[in-house]
């Protein structure tokens, strides 16, 4: 590129000229009009710029009030020209509005059982319980025996556990969670009372896969501990969560039931309507609770005399099924687009 | 466990509908899951009073009768039985009404018989479906009221005409609720009604039975009571109606008299029993004893079985002869042949009847209740009437006497309950009264001692140790409808404070849901070959997946090392359903064998980890322009956006050529030289073996550092926003093609310190205007300080930047 005064000189006119001549009459040309002599890359005008520190000391002031000029004057035709369209647009019917709109992006979605995670979670917040989280590969310790399961007891049964390591010499032995409730092991034994906690997380079953059982499932587990806790705070919690979760009209039972770590136990069903179903609908199971068993607490060092509390756990995928109307548990692992696009 | 209403009604004068009694039971514990009604329907059939009885005109064996069925006018109805005679009390089928009768089904109609018009049908036992009887009409007694449904009128005469079945869940606390007697127990305790039990005499001990059997126990750990009775001159057959009856009603198969009296038993009051062919018992002796390893045994199903050490035999005085509490052996079943019997009726130990039962496979009746354990004290009660029962049923004699050795009693165990404990678990105040009242229905034998009341533990509930097993007792037996919630609850101490990695998680939610990526949840278990080359990629560090003992199947035998595989199924899954876009993402935990790194269980890895992947094209359609497919530098962007939303902009980036088997080419991601992610292109031959027609790039991070390293970060402080113009200026540099720009714009950025504010690339170009081996990279530079740029100090520092890329990278300033 010639970098002198003359060459300046010349170019600004010829420049100049094209500049005046420019019909500026639509966006796109004023958008060609712009790019050509204002554009940050190869726009002609920021191009001359370029040459002024080429140019002899004396030169460079005058280079750079000729070219000054000579932008002031393609901003103000390209100004104009977009003021010109603005009013021109505003007033034509120039512009199909019935195109779709332009997007930048698909919408993304969350997984219903995250959805259904949070708002479970979200309702517990607001009854003050924090979150806690703890590993999926648990130990014998931690899933069963500090929640008072005795070995070789039958109530072992009630979870089909999927193991990972035969207990042997100094080893506790390993397993695939088959409830959340070891965080609450883990909690107390990392902490004090009063707990005011829920634990959500992935849990294991050794289950064949059909339409209503799967190999893994999510659950949430509640714990409070405190002095004076007893089981009307239980039912409290429970009856305004069911409320909360599934509207304030829920029809709800708590009956007497059996856990391991807690005692005396209860399940909670809700009443869930069926219009095909001969009785109009049925009683459907949605959470397990209790008072915690004095030996849990005893196991983890806490005064059982001193403190009560309360545990619940339920699963997640059911009450998702039921709000959403989902018949197959399958279908939550496919991660088939059509379906997730519906959450 | 299947209960029959009307077995169950047997012991306890209750005064509840099934209906009732099933909701009864689920709010006291014993959750009633499904019911069934069995026996004929009597809808539709009434009693009616034969007026009076003429012959037919056309037919010489029909009558046509009048009938009183206690509405204004009477009904003719055609009759053919022969017993059919004025004044009689009769049922009749009116009309609509549907008898079945085995495979068919009779509708009554109006209709004409010969020309009689006859409104309904005079009915016979059989075809209601009451007996099989078929020699005439039903005739009933005078009691019978006109017009009455014929189902009243038979519950008023006692007949059981129906049934209905009871499906139980029972929890496994409860081996005292596993017969009929059990559940009719919390029965009388919830409607404060006797309890019944049948009478039985229990012969003294020793007698004559005892000249006939030896019984001896070795291990009296694990057997502490072994009753035996003998019958003699049993004749093997069917059992009467009202036995099959009972046992069909719960589901289970009449065998013959001797097996459906044990069973009956064992259904009555939980108690299993074994009948032996007595003859069949060598040298007259019973030992029981513990098995030694590798000793073979055919149950009476035929199988074959080795067994472990330990389990419980009972032999006679050769062999074996029953594996005690699972199921007796082949050699000394009850068979047609059979007259003499022997009955056990013993206690064998819960957890090793469990432990057997599994190790060999077996799960039966017996074992059932044996796991949860029996009552240690029904075994004589339980013996001497079923020995009564097969006595009457194979017309055969009971022996005399009773051999029952019982080395070890257990002994009783005494609680106290304090009536202060109760309020501080149940939250409410039960009056003591019904609380004496609850636990004596139970059999806990209280009496009050001020303010404690003093229990014994009923022999049969074996899960009852502590205050707290009163407590629930009372609790379930007083109601759980009766705690009620309280109008308010105390504020808890302290507010539970959200945590960081929650808070950041949702940050990533909002940020990819944004740009559109979809969240998936994938299985944790693979099958092992894809956990085995997961495992052993760059992706992560390389240790060993976790492998399960007792998968359900092949394709569930291990634990995922990474999440990509789930990932990829996923956009295999959809590309087949015709999904060109894929943009996935996933939080979930991984999982490898390693000592080093082991997070909470010795041996074992478990992190999060956060992965998402793209492949296809960029945006939606659109109709103003073609949409580009996917490449590295979008996934790349979404990840520096990522990590600039989450303030971790200092991680180091190292980029990789080397492929493996699962990447084409990768960047890794380091915090103190410690992995935290990998950026990558998916390997041709992963892409063809998922069936995938777009590359495919993902990212994926041990989440758990990174969120570590978030809430590790000090909380923001905020800088002054300047006030003052910022001044830009661009550069293009030559430098060689080969020359990667990442290091360029790391020394732009140092070298422009303190004013630099922000660096960004607009153009990398080749081609005209440029040298063959070399490209210009346009940079464009934006300065700013708390005060107005002097032009010279941006030259300045221009120059800095030029000469140090020059310097370093051989760079020069494009003309």
């Amino acid at each position: 590129m010639e970098t002198n005064l003359e060459y300046l000189k010349k170019a600004t006119a010829s420049f100049t000229e094209e500049i005046a001549a420019a019909k500026l009459d639509t966006s796109a040309k004023s958008e060609e009009f712009r790019i050509r002599f204002l554009g940050q890359r190869r726009g002609v005008i920021p191009q001359l710029f370029k040459t002024i520190p080429h140019l002899p000391k004396q030169d460079r002031r005058s280079a750079g009030l000729l070219l000054n000029a000579l932008r002031k004057k393609a901003q103000t035709a390209l100004e104009s020209a977009i003021e010109q369209h603005r009013v021109t647009t505003t007033n034509t019917r120039d512009i199909d509005l019935t195109l779709p709109g332009r997007h930048s992006q698909w919408a993304g979605s969350r997984h219903p059982i995250t959805l259904a995670l949070a708002k479970i979670t979200d309702i517990f917040e607001h009854m003050g319980f924090a979150v806690a989280e703890g590993p999926e590969i648990e130990d014998d310790w931690h899933n069963f025996t500090a929640l008072n399961f005795p070995a070789d007891h039958p109530a072992r049964d009630m979870q089909d556990t999927l193991f990972i390591e035969e207990p042997g010499e100094g080893r506790a032995g390993a397993m695939m969670r088959t409830h959340t409730s070891p965080v609450q092991i883990r909690t107390m034994v990392a902490g004090e009372p009063p707990f005011r906690l829920i634990a959500p997380g992935r849990v294991f079953r050794n289950e064949a896969i059909t339409y209503k059982s799967y190999c893994l499932f999510h659950q949430v587990e509640g714990l409070v501990v405190d002095d004076g806790v007893t089981m009307v705070d239980l039912k409290h919690t429970l009856s305004n969560f069911a409320r909360a979760f599934f509207g304030n009209d829920v029809k709800m039972r708590f009956r007497p039931s059996f856990f391991p770590f807690t005692e005396p136990s209860g399940e909670v069903d809700i009443w869930w309507n069926l219009p095909d179903h001969p009785k109009g609908g049925r009683w459907m199971e949605i959470l397990g609770s209790g008072m915690v068993h004095p030996n849990v607490l005893e196991a983890v060092g806490i005064d059982s005399e001193r403190y009560t509390g309360y545990a619940f756990g339920m699963g997640i995928e059911r009450p998702a099924m039921l709000r959403y109307g989902i018949d197959d548990i399958r279908i939550f692992y496919e991660n088939d687009s059509r379906f997730l696009a519906q959450f | 466990m299947k209960i029959s209403y009307n077995w169950l009604s047997e012991y306890v004068a209750h005064e509840l509908s099934p209906e009732g009694l099933a909701h009864a039971l689920t709010m006291s514990g014993l959750e009633v899951e499904d019911m069934l009604h069995l026996g004929p329907s009597l809808d539709g059939i009434f009693v009616g009073r034969v007026e009076s009885v003429r012959p037919h005109p056309n037919a010489d064996r029909l009558r046509l009768c009048d009938i009183d069925l206690g509405t204004d006018e009477l009904i003719p109805i055609v009759c053919g039985a022969p017993n059919v005679a004025a004044d009689q009390r009769v049922p009749v089928a009116t009309i609509g009404t549907r008898l079945v009768m085995g495979e068919k089904v009779l509708k009554i109609k109006k209709s004409k018989i010969r020309g009689q018009v006859s409104m309904g049908m005079i009915c016979a036992e059989d075809e209601l479906g009451l007996s099989d009887d078929h020699s005439g009409i039903m005739v009933l007694s005078e009691t019978a009221v006109i017009g009455e449904s014929l189902l009243d009128y038979l519950l008023r005469e006692g007949q059981e005409v129906n049934d209905t079945v009871l499906d139980v869940a029972i929890t496994p606390n409860r081996a005292d609720a596993i017969s009929h007697i059990g559940i009719a127990r919390d029965v009388s305790a919830l409607q404060n009604v006797p309890l019944k039990r049948p009478k039985v005499t229990i012969p003294s001990d020793g007698g004559e039975t005892i000249q006939h059997i030896k019984v001896d126990i070795q291990c009296p750990d694990l057997c502490h009571r072994y009753v035996a009775m003998i019958v003699t001159g049993v004749k093997i057959g069917p059992s009467p109606i009202w036995l099959k009856r009972r046992l069909e009603a719960i589901g289970l198969r009449s065998i013959n008299n001797v097996v459906d009296a044990t069973n009956f038993v064992m259904y009555e009051c939980g108690q299993p029993l074994h009948a032996f062919d007595y003859d069949r018992i060598a040298r007259q002796r019973i030992t029981v004893r513990e098995s030694v390893e590798g000793e073979e045994f055919t149950t009476l199903d035929g199988k074959k079985h080795t067994l472990n050490e330990g389990v419980i035999l009972i032999c006679d005085g050769e062999r074996p002869v029953a594996i005690g509490g699972i199921m007796g052996g082949e050699n000394s079943e009850v068979d047609d042949a059979t007259s003499n019997v022997l009955i056990e009726g013993a206690w064998f130990c819960p957890s090793r009847t469990r432990r057997s039962a599994k190790a060999l496979g077996i799960a039966t009746d017996a074992s059932y209740r044996f796991e949860r354990g029996v009552d240690t004290a029904s075994q004589p009660w339980a013996t001497a009437h079923v020995a009564a029962l097969i006595a009457e049923l194979g017309g055969g004699s009971v022996t005399p006497g009773i051999v029952d050795v019982h080395p070890q009693p257990p002994a009783t165990t005494k609680l106290n309950l304090r009536l202060a404990r109760v309020p501080k678990i149940l939250g409410i105040q039960i009056p003591c009264k019904d609380i004496l009242r609850i636990l004596g229905s139970l059999g806990f034998d209280p009496y009050e001692a001020g303010d404690v009341i003093s229990c014994t533990v009923p022999t049969y509930r074996p899960d009852i140790h502590l205050e707290i097993d009163l407590i629930e007792e009372i609790a379930r037996i007083y109601g759980f409808d009766q705690i009620k919630e309280s109008r308010s609850v105390p504020l808890p101490a302290s507010v539970p404070v959200t945590r960081p990695i929650d808070l950041m998680r949702e940050r990533v939610h909002a940020y990819l849901n944004g740009h559109g990526f979809r969240e998936i949840y994938t299985n944790s278990l693979l099958p092992d070959e894809q956990a085995m080359q997961f495992s052993q990629a760059v992706i992560e560090a390389a240790y060993p997946p976790v492998r399960t003992l007792n998968a359900v199947s092949r394709s569930m035998a291990t634990l995922r090392p990474s999440l990509l595989p789930g990932m990829l199924n996923a956009m295999q899954h959809n590309t087949h359903h015709g999904q060109r876009t894929l943009r996935f993402y996933e939080f979930g935990h991984v999982f490898h064998l390693s000592e080093h790194e082991a997070t909470f269980i010795e041996n074992y890895s478990e992190y999060e980890v956060l992965l998402f992947g793209v492949s296809g094209p960029i945006r939606p359609q659109s109709w103003d322009g073609s949409i580009p497919l996917a490449d590295f530098f979008d996934i790349k962007g979404d990840v520096e956006k990522l990590l600039s939303i989450l303030n971790l902009d200092s991680l180091s980036m190292e980029p990789s050529f080397e492929p493996t088997k699962i990447t084409a080419h990768h960047i890794t991601l380091r915090a103190n030289k410690k992995w935290v992610g990998t950026i990558a292109r998916l390997s041709d031959e992963m892409q063809a073996a998922n069936d995938l027609p777009d590359p495919v790039f993902f990212a994926t991070f041990n989440w758990t550092r990174l969120a570590l390293m978030c809430e590790e970060q000090p909380a923001t402080v905020y800088t002054p926003v300047p006030r003052y113009p910022v001044v830009e200026r661009d550069i293009a540099i030559v430098v060689d093609s080969q020359q990667p720009v990442g290091p360029m714009i790391n020394k732009v950025r140092k070298a422009g310190q303190p004013l630099l504010k922000s660096t960004d690339i607009f153009d990398v170009y080749k081609g005209k205007g440029i040298a063959p081996d070399k490209k210009s990279v346009a940079f464009s530079l934006r300065f700013g300080a708390n005060r107005t740029l002097r032009d010279k100090e941006i030259d300045h520092i221009v120059q800095k930047i030029v000469s140090s890329l020059s310097a370093q990278f051989d760079a020069e300033l494009r003309a």
